[in-house]
């Protein structure tokens, strides 16, 4: 075992990459959570976002119509959850789950409808990486940050403006008061449910984007449930980060490094024995459990999370 | 309002079905048995034939697609009623073949080494159905193979196919051919398992008798399915000098060829012939001919020459092969392949099925 393999440039990169789309899910989740609703679509958000990418790429050969439509696509998804949750006050988990089921069908249905035995096209609209070439040639940090996709710088901007936005500005404040207090809110002129909407076509957006991310920057193909589990895991980030933006970054970064690291260490030993690979592929999680034990103590989700809201009257 | 939602609920879960079971064949007349008129000679009812797909998707580019190929061609030429489920989750595997057994379907066909149990708990219960297991034996809950008289077990010589695919990657990597020139080369599998090591085996194999001076490293990326798994370890590996990367991990390992791809490196591809997942990368696949496995079962299942137990597909009955080449393959490298396909046929080659470099 090395420093190279334990925290080379390689692995900060390969951390980054990997971190990004639970990243942009766990933001979802925050938004959703802190608004009051529970939002466990947020896998199928990313499946569509994934596929409904694809297809505008194929389509279009434009990458901004290609992201567009992905993340309309997730926010058509949660739409529909939003209905369920916030119209018709049904259990969130159950829309949730329901929603993940469908998104799961369709896109494998819609899959070998369009693409059938061939599967999708090798030469796909990519979303290009950035090349910041002051740091590039700075040796460790360029290879670490120095050719990052896109999406992985627009994940950061997006995790400091919703930083912002929630506990810096009033739209902010009002919509975590509906998350804490619906009641109250709407008593001093809060509209709760237009609030709640918005939150969770935005979490529907966010979450597609990470979908976006994986088929268009990473893989540039779609396949039958790639998205692998992450929107789930992005909520575990959420939970982990205590409901904030940065801290749901931090989580996303700790689960990034735990999987590259399965990756990296593989063939290394400790003495004379050689490190299992089943073992290493346990790293991500036993590196999470570990951090919610040890560093983040109680974490507190919003009051009314999950909780149907019904106006006074009805 | 909640009757609108239960609405939802059940229009999702009509909608995840479909997404399993939309190729339901349609060439067989499913009305064919009812009743044959007495002046008529009665048509013979369609023999059914159901394939239950591993989790990945029909269109993996590799292991369920193959299935999938040989499942249309045999309804095509043979007049068999078919049909596919999809896997969705390995907890699947029960109750997709369950629903082909309770059917009576003629043939149940699971694809993969890792349905071995749920095909030995289904084939138990249903003494009167035939099943076939691609990749795997009836396996016990203790995790025994125990072969039963009702299921034929598929299994292929990969060692074989990626012995040949082996000979093509060391003959390019010791003569410095194109971008091979780090005289390194690399695999990766999906999951430890029996298939996806005896594949990286002969490939090993190969490479230590064609060209013993080149470095091999092999991975894994712990999953059949995600993309950006196989292609973080594919990214590793040509960080450390790796320029011919063989994958053997189904859907994972699109994300290992989109890694060579990116970095401007060769591919090989694996199970069916991957050279146009990304032209000029890939420079030929590993081939296991699944689509024949089912195709061949399904034609004994009509003939009536159903084996029970082990059914082996090798080079010499076409089973396993190396596919298309791309134009970088020089004319020795291929000369080199097709000599070593001989002496396979021949048995004078016979490749290790144990890996030699292991992770």
């Amino acid at each position: 075992m090395t420093w190279e393999q334990l925290i080379g440039a390689g692995v900060l990169a390969a951390m980054l990459r990997l971190a990004t789309p639970i990243a942009l899910a766990a933001l979802g989740g925050v938004i959703a959570e802190r608004s009051g609703v529970v939002n466990i679509a947020l896998e199928g958000c990313m499946l569509v976002g994934a596929f409904f990418g694809v297809v505008a790429a194929d389509r279009t050969h434009s990458v901004v119509l290609a992201l567009a439509v992905a993340m309309a696509a997730g926010a058509v998804l949660a739409g529909v959850h939003a209905v369920a949750a916030i119209h018709l006050r049904s259990d969130q988990i159950v829309s949730g789950m329901a929603l993940n089921i469908l998104a799961l069908g369709l896109t494998s249905f819609l899959d070998y409808q369009f693409y059938g035995n061939t599967g999708t096209p090798a030469d796909l609209a990519a979303v290009p990486d950035v090349e910041i070439a002051p740091l590039a040639a700075v040796p460790f940090i360029g290879d670490v940050i120095g050719h990052q996709n896109t999406i992985v710088w627009l994940t950061v901007v997006l995790v400091v403006l919703i930083q912002v936005f929630l506990f810096r500005t009033v739209p902010g404040l009002r919509l975590r008061a509906v998350g804490e207090h619906p009641r109250a809110a709407e008593t001093v002129g809060i509209g709760v449910r237009r609030t709640r909407y918005w939150a969770v076509l935005a979490s529907g957006l966010l979450a597609a984007l990470g979908g976006a991310y994986l088929s268009l920057s990473v893989a540039h193909s779609f396949t039958d449930g790639m998205t692998g589990g992450r929107g789930f895991i992005g909520l575990a980030a959420m939970i982990f980060g205590r409901w904030t933006p940065i801290g749901a970054l931090v989580a996303s970064l700790v689960f990034g490094y735990g999987t590259a690291l399965s990756f990296s260490l593989q063939g290394a030993s400790i003495g004379d024995v050689r490190v299992p690979v089943q073992l290493l592929s346990t790293l991500p999680y036993v590196l999470t459990i570990l951090a919610v034990a040890g560093f983040v103590g109680r974490s507190r989700p919003p009051a009314s999370d999950g909780i149907p809201y019904e106006t006074e009257g009805h | 309002m909640k009757r609108v939602f239960a609405f939802l609920v059940l229009a999702a879960t009509v909608a995840a079905a479909c997404g399993g079971t939309n190729t339901a064949g349609t060439t067989g007349s499913p009305s064919a048995s009812a009743a044959p008129s007495a002046s008529a000679a009665p048509t013979p009812k369609p023999m059914q034939v159901g394939l239950v797909t591993d989790v990945g998707g029909l269109n993996d580019k590799s292991f369920n697609q193959a299935a999938n190929t040989g499942r249309l061609n045999a309804e095509k030429d043979f007049g068999l009623k078919t049909s596919v489920i999809e896997s969705k989750k390995q907890e699947d595997y029960v109750p997709n073949l369950t629903t082909f057994a309770q059917q009576n379907y003629d043939l149940v066909i699971a694809v993969g080494f890792l349905m071995q149990n749920a095909a030995w708990k289904v084939a138990k219960q249903f003494p009167n159905v035939k099943f076939a297991i691609i990749d795997g034996a009836p396996a016990n809950d203790a995790g025994n193979t125990e072969n039963l008289p009702n299921v034929a077990n598929l299994f292929f010589k990969e060692q074989e196919a990626g012995y040949l695919v082996g000979v093509i990657a060391a003959t390019m990597a010791k003569n410095k051919v194109g971008k091979a020139t780090h005289n390194t080369v690399c695999s990766m599998g999906g999951i430890p398992i029996p298939p996806v090591d005896r594949y990286m085996a002969g490939y090993q194999d190969a490479i230590k008798t064609i060209s013993p001076t080149t470095t091999i490293l092999i991975g894994y990326s712990n999953d059949f399915v995600d993309q950006q798994k196989g292609k973080e370890v594919g990214l590793n590996h040509i960080s450390k000098n790796c320029d011919i990367l063989f994958q053997v991990a189904g859907g994972s390992g699109l994300g290992y060829i989109a890694a060579a791809k990116e970095k401007g490196v060769y591919a090989i591809g694996v199970d069916v012939d991957q050279i146009d997942v990304a032209p000029g990368t890939v420079i030929t696949s590993a081939i296991k001919r699944v689509d024949k496995a089912v195709y061949d079962t399904s034609k004994a299942i009509k003939d009536g020459t159903f084996k029970a137990g082990d059914n082996s597909f090798n080079a010499t009955n076409d089973g396993v092969g190396y596919g298309k080449l791309d134009a970088v393959v020089p004319a020795d490298a291929k000369a080199a392949a097709d000599k070593a396909l001989a002496d396979i046929k021949s048995g004078t080659i016979k490749p290790k099925t144990d890996l030699t470099v292991k992770p």
